[in-house]
């Protein structure tokens, strides 16, 4: 040890050296007195993330999302000035945000647009097609999204492990079809949340986030630290013969479970925005096409003996936070939040898929499979068909 | 008990929590102001808030331009004699285009002015004097004085460009026709020489002079502060809101003379309308017969009258854009009517 420790500071500091060089030209070439770079004029932005409409009170959140500190000076509706207030204070350094609060006599099912003006003059406006009063977390919101989060997620996951008698009868081929049916089905899941938090980070995070990157980013951190904790999971019940199955089947239910907040995320926020239509359509969408999680989680269990409490466990895994996702969705929803839980269901997905084609080789050796290749194309078009309904 | 890898990874783990906690819901910052404030809105309800206030209304801003100040003040020029007798009315006028004013409360904006504010002094004569303006262009750009009314073409500000930095032109006519004109710089793009406030108000007397009265100016303008085409910001002399928060004081039964004119760019129209009174209206008051009895008149660019009015009873009265989107982007102020028998007593302090 004591003779190591000389090595390791030195290591230390070989690693500090270039980064100190790199602060050293940074400041020369951008810090006081430097002429290097004095191109350009460097433009404010704000971004207005959420628009809530309560008791005579429109309430904006408002983002610096530019690369300069901003002062908030002015609120409008409609183009029209109003006295309001901004909490915590009008200064906002960058990425700072701040709520806006504007006194205004608004009504249900009309279009608003609110507009802030910062301290050189420039307006942000952000448009809402439809008020609607937000929703406030009472005890009754809080049990209807959960019973709605229960029928959407718990119950066709269950009903979809109900499938498990079925498939372990199947023949050796047939199961393989089966199993590959599942790699279809999360195939078709991860690249439709992966397109979901691109579309809404495009839709309402600003350019500054890097919405696309953001996602991919998010995404492949979520698939490796799911992995790490996939192999740990073996290694520790590596001496159980069941192991594999039981792991892959517990991986599979946890990243349906993110994706399943993610639905819940997309429900709350779809009741909160006034889009109640759109809610009920979502709800019998989703409850129909998650039947085919159950159907997921179950297949690669079904060589193994029946064990009704991991099954339902794991039903619960994959289904309950369909009801957190509809509370964060409809209490708290922001759109910074819903791209990162999508994006990290997408990662989890991604990272089932590479375990169970894993499981799929090593029973069968190779890959291409034509019952294999088969199921993977049926998984997706199932998926489809059911997804036009959503 | 940990290995360093596992501390690593918690410290890793514990940051990035961190910052997306951070940016997903920033807006719960424990600085927050412990004794909240309360303002009034439009409607009269009053709003409690622990942060700023947002007010362009009622919050008391030391505005660099005096609204109240330019509303009565007219520079009649230093005053000589020639040999036959003609007033001669000198006045020194010099153009800037570098000056940042807050042009309504925390909005600060570059605008070009004559003599540092937006609108430039206001220039009165009588029918006959010869003005003399000694102009010097201080701006970077290249600026003039155009007056509407009578005056031989080289003194018309069109082609007789006065150059930046120190550029000097002396402009001198006979003061005519009787009534309110507007000035203003005539340096193309006109629109923008206008649009950041280099225009004011020039008003020709009769000979025989005008009933006595309360005289004031109403200069109608706005700002396009993000340069959308649009304007963001209306007012009555400049700052939106003023005359609502600082009420004009005027008494019961006192002729009220005020000199409108409207230098509004971009909308095509802009109007005026006063409340609890009509008033008799001399369209760019070049006739000493009004032409109408009214309390609401239309003007296009550069369109401008006279407004004579009394008042029988003592209050507060509107005078604002009847377009409301104007009125409710600044353009509207209070009249406070006092009773004339009890003049002189304490000063109104509204909304204060």
């Amino acid at each position: 040890m004591e003779v190591k420790r000389p090595s390791n500071v030195k290591t230390a500091i070989s690693a500090v050296i270039p980064f100190v060089l790199l602060a050293v030209m940074i400041v020369y070439v951008f810090g006081p007195g430097s002429e290097l770079i004095g191109y350009g004029i460097l433009l404010p932005d704000i971004s207005i993330e959420k628009i809530e409409f309560v008791d005579s009170e429109i309430i904006a959140t408002v983002r610096n999302t530019g690369p300069i500190p901003v002062d908030i000076v002015m609120a409008d509706i409609n183009d029209r000035i109003y006295p309001a207030a901004i909490e915590p204070d009008k200064h906002l350094e960058r990425f700072q945000s701040a709520i806006v609060r504007i006194p205004f006599e608004w009504n249900e099912g009309e279009p608003y647009a609110v507009g802030l003006t910062i301290d050189d003059g420039t307006r942000f406006e952000k448009q809402v097609d439809v008020a609607a009063p937000s929703i406030q977390p009472t005890v009754e919101m809080i049990a209807y999204f959960a019973v709605i989060g229960t029928y959407v997620g718990i119950i066709p996951v269950l009903i979809g492990l109900l499938w498990f008698p079925f498939i372990a009868k199947l023949s050796r081929n047939k199961y393989k079809f089966f199993l590959a049916l599942t790699v279809g089905l999360l195939l078709f899941l991860g690249i439709s949340a992966t397109e979901e938090a691109i579309k809404i980070s495009a839709e309402n995070l600003s350019d500054v986030f890097n919405g696309a990157l953001l996602v991919v980013t998010v995404a492949i951190v979520s698939f490796l630290a799911l992995n790490y904790a996939g192999e740990k999971l073996k290694e520790r019940a590596g001496a159980s013969k069941l192991a594999g199955p039981i792991a892959i089947a517990l991986m599979i239910a946890i990243g349906i479970g993110l994706h399943n907040f993610g639905e819940g995320l997309a429900i709350g926020a779809a009741i909160v925005l006034g889009e109640a239509a759109l809610g009920a359509f979502l709800i019998v969408g989703f409850a129909i096409h998650n039947t085919t999680e159950g159907f997921a989680i179950a297949a690669p269990m079904a060589r193994t003996k029946l064990m009704i409490g991991r099954l339902a466990a794991m039903g619960m895994i994959a289904g309950v936070p369909a009801i957190f996702g509809a509370w964060v969705g409809g209490f708290v929803y922001s759109p910074f939040a819903a791209v990162i839980f999508l994006a990290i269901g997408a990662g989890a997905i991604f990272q089932v898929i590479v375990l169970i084609m894993k499981w799929i080789q090593n029973e069968e050796g190779k890959l291409s499979n034509s019952s294999v290749l088969a199921g993977i194309a049926v998984g997706m078009i199932i998926m489809y068909v059911t997804s036009i309904l959503v | 008990m940990f290995t360093n890898r596992q501390k690593m990874s918690v410290v890793l783990v514990i940051v990035s929590l961190g910052f997306v906690g951070y940016l997903v819901f920033p807006a719960m910052d424990i600085t927050a102001q412990e004794k909240p404030e309360t303002f009034v809105t439009h409607s009269g309800a009053v709003v409690q808030t622990t942060g700023d206030i947002l007010d362009p209304v009622y919050t008391i801003q030391e505005v660099e331009f005096d609204p109240q100040k330019y509303l009565r003040e007219f520079d009649y020029g230093k005053v000589s004699y020639l040999e036959d007798g003609t007033t001669l009315r000198e006045f020194t006028v010099i153009a800037e285009d570098d000056k940042m004013m807050e042009i309504a409360p925390g909005i600060f904006w570059n605008v070009w002015t004559f003599n540092g504010t937006v609108p430039g002094p206001t220039i009165r004569a009588t029918e006959g004097d010869l003005v003399r303006i000694h102009f010097t262009n201080n701006g970077s750009k290249e600026h003039t004085m155009h007056f509407h009314g009578n005056h031989p073409a080289e003194m018309d500000g069109i082609f007789e460009i006065v150059g930046s930095n120190g550029g000097q032109f002396t402009y001198e006519f006979i003061a005519g026709p009787v009534g309110v004109h507007p000035y203003h710089c005539h340096v193309m793009p006109v629109e923008e020489h206008i649009g950041h406030g280099l225009y004011g108000v020039f008003i020709v007397d009769p000979k025989e002079g005008r009933q006595q009265a309360d005289e004031m100016v109403m200069m109608l303008n706005g700002f396009d502060t993000d340069f959308d085409g649009e304007n963001n910001l209306y007012a009555a002399n400049t700052i939106p809101f003023y005359y609502q928060h600082h009420p004009i004081q005027i008494n019961t039964n006192e002729l009220i003379r005020v000199y409108v004119v409207n230098m509004l760019g971009l909308d095509p129209i802009n109007n005026f309308h006063l409340h609890g009174t009509l008033y008799e209206y001399y369209p760019t008051g070049t006739d000493l017969i009004p032409s109408e009895f009214t309390d609401m008149t239309t003007f296009s660019q550069s369109e401008r009258g006279i407004l004579e009015f009394e008042y029988e009873y003592t209050g507060r009265y509107m005078f604002h854009a009847h377009l409301t989107e104007f009125s409710e982007k600044g353009w509207t102020g209070l009249f406070y009517v006092k009773d004339s028998s009890q003049l002189n007593t304490e000063i109104y302090d509204y909304g204060s």
